[in-house]
């Protein structure tokens, strides 16, 4: 079953990567540029809220929206698998400096912990003489551990599925706005206590590079103070410095897929959630960690765990602040590896992208046998990441610093191919970045202009301040381009040329279709599909349907020799490439609504029978159906309704929909029914009626008595003496029917038990 | 070499600033429309 997920449970994803970058972005920016990161991290959040309606207009112009496919759509292959390979990067970093980060500030704790607990006598003298002094655990090699198991618990969790990840990113998030809560609030209490230091403000002057920071740029002007020699550009080198503060926008993208139905507006409360969330957060952290904690301890003690410092220099007691410390330890390890599971979602929804393009070859999305998960792809992600972490040796400046290279080339690319398809794409777009002017006939973007040329601004200033980025990343970026190019070229050579690659599914075989096995709903409606370009039908009833109150199947009937029942069918034989096909185009209208189908391949010899079959089973209200290109749909009702004469007893009845190519839709009712009578026949009917009640006890008589009798007679003539005389009558009247309606042959069998319909939408459920 | 490097660093910075105050337009601008979205006041206000 394509189930999909409210805008809380995604923001909960997506914040699990872009609000923990609040543990360690502003200690590594403060390393860089000096006391007034905070006011950069600030300006970033702020600037976050741009690239997020980047991000808006691209997945309402794509369902899967993210960097490669909107770069490939503008720049071209090349330049998507440039892009995705940055981006790659960007993911496979999220992972271990958010391990590594969670292992910083239990470390830290634990450490700290023992230095009290030394301080009261509490460590026995034998211990304190084997370590000589107080135990202390090594900070980068222990937070090198604790990131290793939280990547191995997400990567058994992420085989396992997303829901249950969803599940857990949102309750993680509950937990940390409790904390963001506590935070914020004795924050301001501590600030009216205590008072607060001054954070400079961010001009040239009050920018202090180190050699590090200025990477490739420190060599080429030693001893010289570049934001003194150039102004704006000191600004834009520490705003580069600060650019990890908005890691995970890419995780919108990825989650938009899987965003419940109505999807543009789930998608802009989604975005609007995480930039607002990670502002506050964020933005409001790194201000307070400078104005309250004192600038001898801040860098040297708390670089890498500055909420923890932060939780200590609170106003009151402190066995409190310990246990606040605690807590915020806690928060920070459930959220920064909520962000190893966000990066393994995020890179598993990036790589299925690229390998649908037959990017990757096939092998890497061939699902899971029991969890039906791209595990391979996961595989390889996590691979990856254990092998950063290991790398790394538990150095989050380092992490950092590489980390931003990942995330600015992506948006850049991203920018710069949002800006492009504003000229370039003629299709679909549900929204767009503001600030659009029209000049001669021709919209000029100057919202998405601006966005980008910051983007690309950063993006190429980092290149030079950035060494340890620039050459990791660049170096990671080249081996995963030549992995995608000659990948791409096998795929190309095993797969006709252009031909488009399909959503690998997870079989589950049954013996019968049954509606409680299949977890389905009685009242549902089916949607049996055959050609996979003409899905209009799947798209009026999802249009029609609130597939939260009634279920919606898709059906396709593979007709065999074999029958229904035969067990021993393989895989292959009743899911070929050609259901694969059927079904990806389903789920890409499934996707485009945001509305949960259940997919079912039905093995048959008669298609009409396995469809009523499939209906009665599975209690169906409705079949919707497409017109068929080789019958008209009074035809398409006919050949429905003997199937159904032929089922064997108990059988429903149902409603049959066609729906046209302009959305017209025919209905007709399956299965036994009142029939559909003329005006005369009515009136006639009326009249007997009123002379009948005349007669001395008949007043009270009903129409349907009449009727009765009526029907009681003919049946007894039928059967007796009359019989040619009727059939004869009858024949004249369908021929005078026949003439009057246009419909043909007077010899024409009317359709057992079917009566055409008039509503225009599939029946509501009737179970509920 | 030198003037090479300030050109490109000048360039940078134009690119810097023009798309900064652009994007503070852009922030401004949607702020309005974000509003009605997190508060569901798009709907009401089309019924």
């Amino acid at each position: 079953m394509l189930t999909f997920i409210s805008y809380w449970r995604a923001a909960a994803i997506v914040l699990n990567d872009l609000a923990s970058s609040a543990f360690y972005a502003c200690g590594i920016a403060e390393q860089a540029v000096g006391k007034s990161a905070p006011w950069f991290i600030v300006g970033v959040m702020l600037f976050s809220f741009t690239v997020r309606a980047v991000y808006v207009e691209s997945c309402s112009m794509f369902v899967r929206g993210g960097v490669y496919r909107v770069v490939k759509e503008a720049l071209g292959g090349t330049l998507a698998k440039l892009s995705v390979s940055a981006l790659m990067f960007d993911y496979v970093l999220t992972g271990p400096i958010s391990g590594v980060s969670a292992g910083q500030y239990i470390v830290g704790l634990l450490n700290e912990v023992m230095v009290t607990a030394d301080a009261h006598g509490w460590i026995p003298r034998a211990v304190h003489n084997i370590f000589h002094g107080t135990p202390q655990l090594n900070v980068n090699w222990t937070s090198v551990v604790f990131a290793l198991a939280v990547t191995i618990y997400y990567w058994w969790e992420n085989i396992k599925g997303i829901h249950e990840s969803s599940e857990k990113a949102l309750w993680v998030m509950q937990i940390t706005t409790v904390m963001v809560v506590m935070l914020l609030g004795w924050s301001g209490f501590t600030l009216l206590k205590n008072g607060f230091q001054h954070v400079p403000l961010p001009s040239p002057g009050n920018l202090h590079f180190t050699s590090e920071s200025l990477g490739f740029l420190h060599h080429r002007f030693p001893g010289q103070s570049l934001p003194q020699m150039f102004g704006v550009l000191g600004i834009l080198i520490a705003f580069g410095h600060s650019v990890l503060a908005m890691s995970g926008e890419e995780s919108l993208a990825q989650v938009n897929r899987e965003l419940a139905h109505p999807k543009l507006k789930n998608l802009k409360r989604t975005a609007i959630v995480i930039a607002l969330y990670s502002f506050i957060f964020t933005g409001l952290t790194a201000l307070l960690a400078v104005m309250l904690i004192p600038d001898s301890v801040r860098v040297p003690v708390y670089k890498d765990n500055l909420i923890a410092g932060l939780a200590m220099y609170m106003y009151g007691p402190e066995i409190v602040r310990l246990i606040f410390r605690g807590f915020v330890v806690v928060v920070g390890f459930l959220i920064l590896s909520g962000a190893v599971n966000t990066a393994i979602i995020g890179s598993n929804g990036v790589l299925n992208r690229v390998s649908e393009d037959g990017v990757l070859a096939d092998w890497f999305r061939l699902p899971h046998r029991k969890y039906g998960t791209s595990f391979r792809i996961i595989n390889l992600i996590v691979g990856l990441q254990l092998f950063t972490i290991i790398a790394s040796r538990g150095d989050v400046y380092a992490l950092g610093e590489a980390y931003a290279f990942g995330v600015i080339w992506s948006f850049a690319f991203k920018g710069l191919a949002m800006l492009v398809l504003r000229f370039k794409y003629k299709g679909e777009r549900g929204w767009k970045v503001p600030i659009n002017f029209h000049i001669a006939g021709y919209e000029i973007p100057f919202g998405m202009a601006s966005v980008t040329m910051v983007l690309l601004a950063v993006a190429l200033v980092n290149l030079f301040t950035k060494s340890v980025a620039t050459v990791s990343g660049v170096t990671f970026s080249a081996v995963f381009f030549v992995i995608f190019t000659l990948s791409e070229y096998a795929n190309r050579k095993k797969h006709a040329k252009g031909q488009q690659q399909n959503d690998q599914f997870q079989l589950l075989q049954r013996d019968t279709v049954e509606r409680e096995s299949l977890n389905i709903h009685p009242g549902n409606i089916l949607v049996p599909v055959r050609d996979y370009n003409t899905l209009t039908h799947l798209h009026w009833a999802l249009e029609k349907i609130n597939t939260l109150e009634q279920d919606v199947v898709v059906m396709s009937a593979r007709i065999s020799r074999f029958g229904a029942a035969a067990y021993d069918l393989t895989p292959e034989q009743i899911f070929s490439d050609y259901e694969q096909t059927l079904f990806t185009r389903a789920v890409a209208v499934a996707e485009s609504f945001g509305k949960k189908v259940s997919l079912l391949v039905v093995p048959a010899v008669d298609v009409w029978a396995a469809i009523v079959q499939t209906a009665n089973n599975l209690e169906s209200s409705a079949v919707v159906a497409g017109v068929s290109s080789k019958m008209s749909p009074p035809e398409q009702a006919f050949n429905l309704g003997r199937a159904w004469e032929a089922l064997p007893e108990p059988k429903r009845q149902f409603v049959f929909q066609v729906v046209y190519p302009d959305d017209h839709v025919e209905s007709f009712r399956i299965g036994p029914h009142s029939p559909s009578m003329k005006d005369e026949d009515v009136l006639l009917l009326h009249r007997l009626w009123l002379n009948i009640t005349r007669e001395p006890g008949l007043d009270k008589l009903h129409h349907h008595e009449i009727l009765r009798e009526a029907l009681t007679r003919f049946a007894h003539d039928y059967g007796a003496r009359d019989r040619d005389d009727i059939l004869k009558e009858l024949r004249r009247l369908n021929a005078t029917d026949a003439a009057e309606s246009g419909r043909g042959s007077p010899n024409a069998s009317p359709a057992p038990v079917v009566q055409r319909e008039s509503d225009d939408g599939p029946p509501a459920n009737r179970s509920s | 070499m030198d003037f090479i490097i300030t050109i490109a660093a000048r360039l940078l910075e134009g690119m810097f600033v023009v798309g900064l105050l652009g994007s503070l337009g852009v922030l401004l601008v949607s702020f309005v429309e974000d509003a009605e979205t997190l508060f569901d006041l798009e709907d009401k206000g089309h019924s």
